[in-house]
């Protein structure tokens, strides 16, 4: 299951997609193709927006369909502390959202999208947050709930829980690539069956998802040939190059030290008559033919 | 004021982005001229600053003012500067007799656990309060500067507590009133074994990381000490919103007597 399928199909009834970024790379842009996708297909958008203003979440949306939005002001004051808020992060429960969702006109199955996971965390105990996700999930009131998560802010095991509560993890990180950034995506179907993908993408203008070539096995991480490899016997002043004849007999010469067939065999099986000596006497030699051992009585 | 900086972060006191919060951060390595060089520059730029000085006297940041140029108590009496002063300010808080001033700036070293809304109350109402000089000039767009938020960490306060005032700050200043933000955060060494680093230096750092456009990130050298070179600082250039394009660049630099000098890797005048 792709991360383009994921985006453009949603996900099935009562499914939560998360999805996970760190300092390196930020999903708020794969968040906003997923609410672009969403008003597209005619379903009614609540977000719960904590962390940025409407102006930045709602950029670059499909204006034709921006009416089915509905953008529900946490920011710029997620705690009540200056009362201009529509929906404080204290207010997530599952009635407060329920009810905030039968207010708007049509009460169609919608899709929730909280931005961010991170700051209702920070202040709602993360067993209590996790019944709230599961009522939310089988009220009936919400088709699917889409989450943006800080998952280098909390501890493992909390990044854990709510993993483990979504039925698709999308987890981006940076890719050797500056212009693209890598998504894996782990998807849970109802039958138990986990289907994994890694792919390249990148998020355009208008929030719609291009997605790239997938990265190849780790190992084997391949970064893109722009330049050809050079040749260094071109453009030199001498000639460092051979000709046919030439590549031939230098593969013809037979290394000294190899130890070569016709060498083993000169030194295993000795010629007979191969160790004779020659002895040419000189002038001033005293060559004696007679043996000198001659006289001893041995 | 720091020329060479201005110029690789494209900004002068005439033109400069607004809306920016930028986070200043250092690990065993001491980033305060930076903290010193945008309050000179935020200054020049004919501002309204609100600063939080937690760690140093007002006559420090004065007297190094005084150096880059800049009279920090001529700005606080013309109004251009309001400046807590943490240190001289907290005794008076502690040694108080009654607890119903919940709402003050320095409240929470009484009560660190309540959080920080007294603190974000002193900068809302110093930044909103209309800039009447003297003269009754206006200022240009407000800007907050912190030093250090770090500090807080080690009275009590929790890392939650600390990024939900960074994030009612940066509504106010940067969103609504179209101003700047500068924060130092120093950072301790990262210990491997600290897998849970629920409460340290380094969550915070993160997450003021993910809700900044600007971090400037301040190190020793990898390799050393070195007379010539006092460190690196990484620019990390990040657009929120935008899942890529999150440009990185290491410059070294030199602290002088009156500035700060800064180059490319490998550029340094003791090696050129």
């Amino acid at each position: 299951m792709s991360v383009e399928s994921c985006v453009l199909q949603g996900a099935e009834a009562g499914g939560f997609i998360l999805i996970q970024d760190t300092v390196k790379c930020t999903g708020r842009g794969l968040l906003k193709c997923f609410i672009n996708a969403a008003l597209k297909r005619g379903e009614d958008v609540h977000v719960l927006g904590f962390e940025s203003p409407e102006t930045e979440v709602c950029a670059g949306l499909d204006r034709s369909c921006v009416q089915k939005l509905h953008f529900h002001k946490g920011f710029p004051d997620p705690l009540g502390w200056t009362r201009r808020s529509s929906f404080t992060v204290e207010r997530f429960a599952s009635q407060h959202i329920t009810q905030l969702i039968k207010d708007t006109q049509q009460a169609k199955a919608s899709v929730l999208v909280v931005d961010s996971l991170s700051l209702v965390l920070r202040h709602h105990d993360p067993l209590v947050f996790c019944q709230t996700l599961q009522e939310l999930r089988k009220g009936g009131v919400i088709k699917t709930i889409i989450g943006l998560l800080h998952s280098d802010l909390h501890q493992q095991g909390i990044v854990g829980i709510v993993c483990y509560l979504a039925s698709t993890v999308i987890s981006v990180a940076p890719a050797n690539n500056e212009r693209h950034s890598v998504a894996k995506t782990t998807r849970r179907t109802k039958s138990g069956k986990v289907m994994q993908e890694e792919e390249y993408f990148s998020v355009c203008k208008d929030a719609t998802l291009s997605v790239q070539a997938k990265p190849r096995q780790p190992g084997h991480v391949q970064k893109e040939r722009d330049v050809s490899e050079a040749d260094p016997t071109s453009n030199l002043t001498f000639n460092l190059r051979l000709s046919e004849e030439e590549r031939k007999a230098k593969e013809k010469v037979a290394l000294p030290f190899v130890f070569s067939q016709e060498k083993k065999s000169a030194l295993l099986k000795p010629t007979p008559g191969s160790g004779r000596i020659v002895y040419e006497p000189d002038d001033n030699d005293d060559f004696d033919e007679e043996d000198p051992d001659d006289d001893l009585d041995v | 004021m720091f020329p060479e900086l201005n110029s690789i972060l494209n900004s002068t006191p005439d033109s400069f982005k607004s809306s920016d919060f930028i986070l200043v951060s250092d690990r065993r390595a001491n980033a305060s001229f930076l903290i010193q060089h945008y309050l000179a520059f935020y200054l020049r730029a004919g501002c309204k600053v609100c600063f939080l000085g937690l760690v140093q006297s007002f006559s420090h940041y004065s007297a190094v003012g005084q150096r880059l140029g800049v009279s920090l108590a001529q700005a606080r009496e013309k109004g251009q500067l309001v400046f807590l002063e943490g240190l001289k300010d907290s005794i008076g808080v502690l040694l108080q007799e009654d607890t119903s001033h919940e709402t003050q700036p320095l409240s929470y070293l009484r009560s660190p656990g309540a959080g920080l809304e007294g603190l974000f109350r002193f900068v809302e109402r110093s930044m909103r309060q209309s800039g009447d000089g003297d003269a009754g000039e206006s200022w240009g767009p407000p800007v907050l500067l912190i030093d250090d938020l770090s500090v807080l960490l080690s009275l009590g306060v929790s890392v939650g507590a600390i990024l939900d005032f960074t994030l009612y700050c940066q509504a106010t200043m940067c969103s609504e009133l179209q101003g700047n933000m500068v924060i130092l955060v120093r950072c301790e060494e990262e210990d491997a074994d600290d897998d849970d680093d629920e409460e340290g230096s380094n969550l915070l750092q993160r997450g003021l990381v993910h809700q900044c456009n600007l971090a400037l990130h301040v190190e020793g050298l990898p390799t050393g000490y070195c007379r010539d070179i006092h460190g690196q600082m990484e620019v990390w250039w990040r657009q929120r919103g935008e899942t890529i394009y999150n440009q990185r660049k290491i410059f070294h630099f030199k602290v002088h007597d009156k500035g700060a000098s800064f180059f490319a890797r490998g550029t340094s005048s003791a090696v050129l």
